[in-house]
């Protein structure tokens, strides 16, 4: 890995996307990666736009925000039109294809753009818990920052004591991960 | 003494927050004072979490006024105390830190900047550098490191112990809320095993012995009767902070010989400046950088030696000119031009400052 790949996650408060940016860095860490991961936030205890900024290198990792994206995923209209100011001609820009009423606000600029079902396969093949796993699935497969086991090891840190409840939990989060994997690798993006 | 929290060395990736709470814990700080502000309130939690192993303590105070006071009460009584606060909570912090300064008691405090003035943002700036400098009515007798890394965070937190007991000028470890809210990795460290002594507390107030038999008697005063006797008690104060201030003063510099232009920036935005500093000259641009680590007391020689070989400077900062100030009054008597990209309450990215600083270089073609 050369230069720290940029990623910016943007969903609806409570859609999980800290959680999400919360797990993919533990797993960055597990492996020896640098990283920086930022959060915004503001007063607002729930609603709003929520962004993870979070970047992942072997060197140290400058600044805490960053102009362009190499990844951006938005998952909500509100999400769409909040991100576009971090997409660039170099960015792959991936949202989710359920979404409604954005088609003016997508970036027009982007490298790529994806629009991949990711809650509706959530919602009707899985569970609408796990929209938020097959989200990091779909990123770490854009960008291979960390290993799909790496990934699954750090679920199983931050869950496990849920899943030793109910074993059924860890099959259907491994699978949400693996489901938006390939939602990403099988378009030949990365 | 209980065990100890740190062992030998520890890779981390953890908040600022987070680091600062075990920086105190690693430096064997005794007790915290607080009041709960965003976004500085991690340090508290962490802080609690972790004190009742150790046998450290926790006063939750009703503002930042008595969470100030109490940490003056608590280093007058011989602890190794500190608070931690942000934004209004720096405001309100001037009149305990200005008694601090007045009586030369070594308190430790770190701030984590959010949005200004007033309730603002609770997210960043760093508009609170003058406050923290300068604040309270006296003359600015404080010592105040710029962190810039999760790292610099756990180091400086340490170091700010040990400062404030050795010089007794009350001492702030001023970072922002992008360092209090980010993670990154950092390797924490028992400072004993790095070779670093912490520098032995006492106390002020309740010594042993018949004050002016067995001992002097422990004379505080932050109240005089006459000019002339406030007078002799600044004059010496000014004297040893003056008179400390080269042992005191740390800076970091890039790339000084013969500079097109000198990025000057302090704290998280030191890094973006760094980066586009390097980035430029690694494309054969004559761009270097200056950064002080205490703003107070400023490096003034280094900073009018790199100054005096840069052809201009440029001040960057996420505040409307207060390192500029600095900067300013540092420099008083130069003409090395003086470029700026003031961004007050924003964040700055490299990419920023690599088009601005391309933009000025071209206009001197």
């Amino acid at each position: 890995m050369g230069k720290a790949v940029k990623i910016a996650l943007a969903g609806e408060g409570g859609q999980g996307v800290q959680s999400v940016a919360m797990i993919l860095t533990d797993a960055a860490a597990m492996e020896g990666k640098e990283i920086l991961y930022i959060p915004n936030f503001g007063v607002e205890q729930r609603g709003g736009v929520s962004i993870a900024f979070v970047q992942i290198g072997d060197e140290k990792i400058g600044a805490p925000k960053f102009k362009t994206g190499d990844i951006v995923v938005a998952l909500s209209d509100r999400a769409v039109r909040r991100v576009g100011m971090y997409v660039g001609p170099e960015t792959v820009f991936i949202y989710d294809a359920g979404i409604k009423g954005v088609e003016d606000d997508i970036p027009q600029d982007a490298q790529r753009i994806l629009a991949i079902p990711a809650l509706e396969t959530a919602n009707q093949e899985l569970h609408p818990r796990v929209f938020n796993v097959l989200i990091m699935g779909a990123v770490i497969g854009a960008t291979h920052v960390v290993a799909l086991e790496k990934a699954k090891e750090a679920i199983e840190k931050k869950l496990g004591y849920k899943f030793e409840q109910n074993p059924e939990l860890r099959e259907m989060n491994f699978k949400a991960l693996e489901r938006g994997y390939e939602m990403v690798t099988g378009t030949g993006v990365a | 003494m209980g065990e100890k929290p740190i062992k030998g060395e520890q890779k981390a990736f953890m908040t600022g927050n987070e680091a600062v709470a075990w920086a105190a814990l690693a430096a064997d700080a005794e007790i915290m004072y607080g009041y709960p502000i965003t976004p500085q309130n991690e340090v508290m939690q962490y802080w609690t979490r972790l004190a009742p192993k150790y046998d450290k303590r926790f006063l939750q105070t009703e503002d930042e006024l008595s969470a100030g006071f109490t940490t003056v009460g608590g280093v007058l009584a011989g602890r190794r105390a500190f608070t931690a606060t942000a934004g209004p909570g720096n405001v309100l912090m001037q009149e305990p830190m200005s008694m601090a300064e007045a009586m030369r008691i070594p308190t430790v405090v770190v701030i984590q900047q959010r949005g200004g003035p007033s309730t603002a943002t609770v997210i960043y700036s760093q508009q609170e550098v003058t406050l923290t400098c300068f604040g309270g009515n006296g003359e600015g007798l404080r010592i105040v490191y710029s962190t810039s890394s999760h790292q610099e965070l756990f180091d400086y937190t340490i170091k700010a112990f040990n400062t404030a007991w050795k010089y007794r000028f009350p001492t702030f470890v001023l970072a922002d809320g992008y360092q209090a809210k980010m993670r990154e990795s950092l390797v924490l460290y028992d400072p004993q095993a790095k070779g670093i002594e912490m520098v032995p507390t006492e106390s002020f107030v309740g010594k042993p012995g018949t004050p002016g038999e067995d001992r002097p008697p422990a004379h505080l005063r932050n109240t005089y009767n006459t000019e002339e006797e406030l007078f002799d008690v600044l004059s010496k104060n000014i004297r040893e902070f003056e008179e400390n201030a080269p042992e005191i003063t740390e800076y970091e510099e890039f790339n000084t010989d013969d500079a097109d232009l000198l990025l000057i920036a302090h704290g998280i935005v030191f890094r973006s400046a760094a980066m586009a500093a390097r980035e430029l000259a690694g494309e054969g641009q004559k761009v270097g950088y200056f950064r002080p680590i205490t703003l107070r007391p400023f490096p003034q020689e280094e900073l009018r030696q790199a100054a005096a070989k840069a052809k201009q400077v440029m001040v960057v900062e996420s505040a409307y000119g207060q390192l500029l100030k600095l900067v300013k009054e540092n420099l008083y008597g130069m003409e090395v031009p003086i470029k700026t990209h003031l961004r007050p309450g924003v964040g700055i990215t490299p990419e920023e400052i690599v088009a601005d600083t391309k933009k000025i270089l071209g206009e001197g073609e």
